[in-house]
């Protein structure tokens, strides 16, 4: 702005619009986290001396661990076949619940408003539930083994499916639904004839996206006793073999980019309702059959009066399809290994353990608990901020209208997705072994994993900008510098701050369980509690966690209206 | 019924020739509230004939689709009453109801048509309220079902496209499988509202082609809203005019000069709405 504009007098109308008190509000909030943040990196003592002495400590580490301790062919299919299976029944398990929860709390289903409203809280309250937590409850109730796991995994999934399950069900057209009701067909007719195939795509879809979270989350039970992967891992790591360890978290990282890549394929191949099978595998092959059969098919219909699909391409993909995946579920359940007498028996068992978790006591250690709490939290602001300051430029690089040149928007790209790729669990690991037990480790665990999910969210932001502006801006002569600050990134700030509020919320809920492995806050206190059987502190603390990320919920939802 | 004078001076006619008792469908003094203050009908009386094709005709928001979902009771009047086939329909609940829906087929503007299944088996669909238990996949329905299911695609000319998902059919062609659909249960009215809205002229000189011939084959006694004062007259026997909730013609068409019927409308600005 030119110098002679002074503020002569008092009459010169405004140029800046008069602050609302939601802005002001929002400007608040973000710069109290902006503090907040700042202050936990201070009080955590992340600074370059303790990563300069991390990274040596990391390199004389590695060259200790070398060379990796891999388990034998056999024991390593045995324990991998063990955490599919859970994980494969468990989210049966959740699809199964979320479904009944969603048909009931969705409103072309649901007449009934209590109903529904009783339905949503359910949907509600089990997203607030962490898993390991509800692993604790059902191994004292069913005993070790699978089904504590794959009922953990299952009924806390329920917060996330069973809410896109019922937003699916309302956002759906419900004109099929309402065509069959007024031909006389009965509440549960109509679901199964219309409702369901119309969604179908969707539960499917979410199904596969929350096989991966809980195949993710499944690998931290094995602290607190599930089977599988997580236990053989959790084992390893007590006893500092270090080498197996680190073996085992890379088959870990391995199987969840393989269930990544193979759900991701199925998943785009239901919802983009492709009319060509993917070239994939066994729907490859249909696909070159469909081209071999089909000038015969065509024909045929017109003359027969058969009712049933002919075997076409699509049918025989399709029932392979189904196929395949009862198979697999069947042979889920029969490989997790379920003891059925346990589990009827454990139904018995229920109120003797519930009045064993109640009332929330304590320990007496309130002091301690509220520091390890106000620790976890600090861990989580730390990790939010720290990834905010890598995400944001490594999204902006890898934004293909604000790349530099394309080749650098792919490379970061794929550095996002690699490290997204990268369970938080496993990071945690590594770091807790680097820089050593602590608040360090779970803090740079959460940064590099919100890099992963935030810089893909940034990227994503920017990409869908309007890109007329900055083409508006340039024809005035603004320089690129200009022209992203000016138009780029004002338009994607709203976006971004919710993104970064949404990941302080997702934070906090994985530095509570990071601190199971060590890596500092108030998790690690939860194992104890668990380890000594002082079952009321295990919920006094599953109380505090529930009450923060509640809290902290609302201020998301907050602020994300006020800045939409 | 009382005979009213409209705004615009057209003489409400009062038909006496349908007895009220004996008609398949017939409504007396029916209002229907919305919440919070919305008039969807106000105090609508008429009797159809067996057989007959009315047309129910009006502007968006005159209360058209209110009266059909009365009919079958997807709505339930705030007052009067509504007969089909010789039941109140506010009396008659769960399965009752339902084995009334069976007699009752409807067809819809945006055809309704789950697109991800064939066309043959949301035709089966159809035929949900005389089966006991859901179904899912055409392989559960029965074959008597899928059999009577095809010869109602038969009848639409889509018996080829059978096994074809209705997201791939023309407009024409999935509105000719909803027909299907209401057919498949033979019913004994066939209700359609805005049939031919959604689609292009051509295929709309088809649908309604094909719902008045299978009309005259079946015997069925048609209701069908549109909006378009062409049509009306090139299609319906008689001529109910709704507007703003308020029955406001009912004459059969072969009284009826396009200007006269034209007239529902031109109320309509003439009331400055």
């Amino acid at each position: 702005m030119s110098t002679t504009l002074v503020v002569e007098k008092p009459e010169t109308p405004r140029t800046l619009n008069t602050p609302t008190p939601a802005g002001v509000l929002a400007t608040v909030i973000m710069l109290a986290f902006v503090t907040a943040g700042a202050w936990a990196v201070a009080e955590l003592k992340i600074n370059a001396a303790t990563l300069v002495r991390s990274w040596e400590n990391a390199v004389r580490f590695f060259r200790n661990v070398m060379p990796l301790d891999f388990p034998g062919l056999a024991e390593l299919w045995e324990m991998t076949a063990l955490t599919l299976a859970i994980v494969v029944s468990a989210t049966v398990l959740a699809v199964v619940l979320s479904l009944i929860a969603a048909l009931l709390a969705a409103r072309p289903t649901s007449k009934s408003p209590a109903v529904r409203a009783t339905a949503r809280f359910f949907i509600v309250l089990m997203r607030a539930a962490p898993e390991l937590i509800l692993a604790i409850f059902f191994i004292r109730v069913f005993g070790f083994g699978s089904m504590a796991g794959i009922l953990a995994l299952g009924l806390s999934s329920i917060g996330m499916v069973g809410k896109l399950y019922a937003d699916a069900i309302e956002d759906a057209d419900d004109g099929p639904r309402e065509a069959v009701e007024t031909n006389g067909a009965g509440r549960i007719q109509q679901i199964f004839g219309a409702t369901l195939p119309t969604v179908m795509p969707a539960i499917v879809a979410t199904g596969l996206h929350r096989f991966d979270i809980n195949l993710r989350n499944s690998v931290i039970l094995g602290w607190v006793g599930v089977g599988g992967i997580g236990m053989e891992l959790s084992t390893a790591l007590s006893v500092r073999q270090y080498d197996r360890g680190l073996a085992l978290a890379l088959v870990v990282l391995a199987l969840c980019i393989i269930t990544e890549i193979v759900s991701g394929m199925w998943r785009s191949r239901l919802l983009g309702r492709k009319a060509e099978p993917s070239r994939f595998g066994f729907l490859w092959l249909f696909g070159k059959m469909k081209g071999r059969w089909s000038p015969e098919l065509l024909d045929a219909p017109a003359t027969s009066t058969r009712t049933i699909p002919p075997w076409d391409a699509a049918r025989v993909g399709q029932t392979m399809f189904t196929g395949v995946l009862l198979a697999v579920i069947a042979l889920s359940l029969w490989a997790s290994d379920i003891n059925w007498m346990r589990f009827f028996e454990g139904f018995a068992r229920l109120p003797e353990v519930t009045a064993r978790f109640l009332p929330p006591s304590d320990g007496g250690h309130l002091v301690l608990l509220l520091e390890q709490l106000l620790i976890t939290f600090q861990i989580a602001l730390a990790g939010t901020l720290l990834g905010a300051v890598i995400a944001l430029p490594v999204g902006v690089l890898a934004a293909r209208n604000v790349a530099p040149n394309p080749t650098t928007a792919k490379v970061f790209r794929t550095i996002i997705v690699v490290t997204r790729g990268i369970p938080e669990l496993i990071l945690a690991i590594v770091f807790v072994i680097v820089t050593g037990m602590g608040p360090v480790a779970g803090a740079l665990a959460l940064a590099v994993g919100a890099m992963g999910l935030l810089s893909k969210l940034v990227a994503d932001s920017l990409e869908e900008t309007d890109t007329r502006v900055q083409t508006a801006l340039r024809a005035n002569g603004a320089t690129e510098w200009q022209v992203f600050f000016g138009a780029t990134l004002r338009q994607v700030a709203p976006a971004v701050i919710a993104h970064v509020i949404y990941q302080l919320d997702v934070n906090f809920r994985s530095a509570t369980l990071l601190g199971v492995v060590g890596a500092g806050g108030i998790g690690f206190y939860l194992l104890n509690a668990n380890r000594v059987l002082q079952f009321e502190v295990v919920t006094f603390i599953l109380v505090l966690v529930v009450a923060v990320v509640l809290a902290l919920e609302a201020i998301a939802v907050l602020l994300r209206n006020i800045v939409r | 019924m009382t005979s009213a004078t409209t705004p615009a001076g057209i003489e409400q006619r009062v038909p006496h020739w349908v007895d009220p008792e004996s008609a398949p469908l017939s409504m007396r003094g029916v209002t229907k509230f919305f919440a919070p203050s919305t008039t969807a009908l106000d105090d609508v009386s008429f009797a159809v004939e067996e057989s007959s094709f009315t047309v129910l005709l009006g502007l968006s928001g005159s209360g058209k689709s209110t009266l059909l979902r009365l009919v079958n009771g997807l709505h339930l009047p705030t007052s009067g009453t509504v007969q089909v086939l010789g039941r109140d329909i506010s009396a008659t609940k769960g399965a009752a109801l339902r084995s009334l829906r069976r007699d009752i087929g409807m067809v819809f503007q945006q055809f309704h048509l789950v697109g991800s299944m064939t066309a043959l088996e949301n035709v089966c669909a159809g035929a949900l309220g005389s089966l006991r238990g859901p179904r899912f996949g055409l392989i559960t329905y029965p074959k008597s079902v899928r059999q009577s299911a095809l010869e109602q695609l038969e009848r639409v000319g889509l018996a080829d496209q059978r096994f074809q998902r209705a997201d791939t059919l023309s407009g024409g062609q999935q509105q000719r499988v909803a027909v299907a659909r209401a057919l498949v249960q033979r019913p004994r009215i066939l209700l359609a509202d805005e049939p031919v809205a959604s689609l292009d002229p051509e295929s709309s000189d088809q649908i309604m082609t094909l719902i008045s011939q299978i009309a005259k084959e079946d015997n069925l006694t048609v209701l069908c809203t549109l909006h378009q004062v062409n049509l009306a007259m090139e299609w319906g026997d008689r001529i109910i005019g709704l507007r703003q909730g308020q029955l406001v013609l009912d004459e059969l068409t072969a009284n009826l000069t396009t200007v006269e019927t034209m007239e529902i409308y031109a109320s309509v600005s003439g009331a400055g709405r």
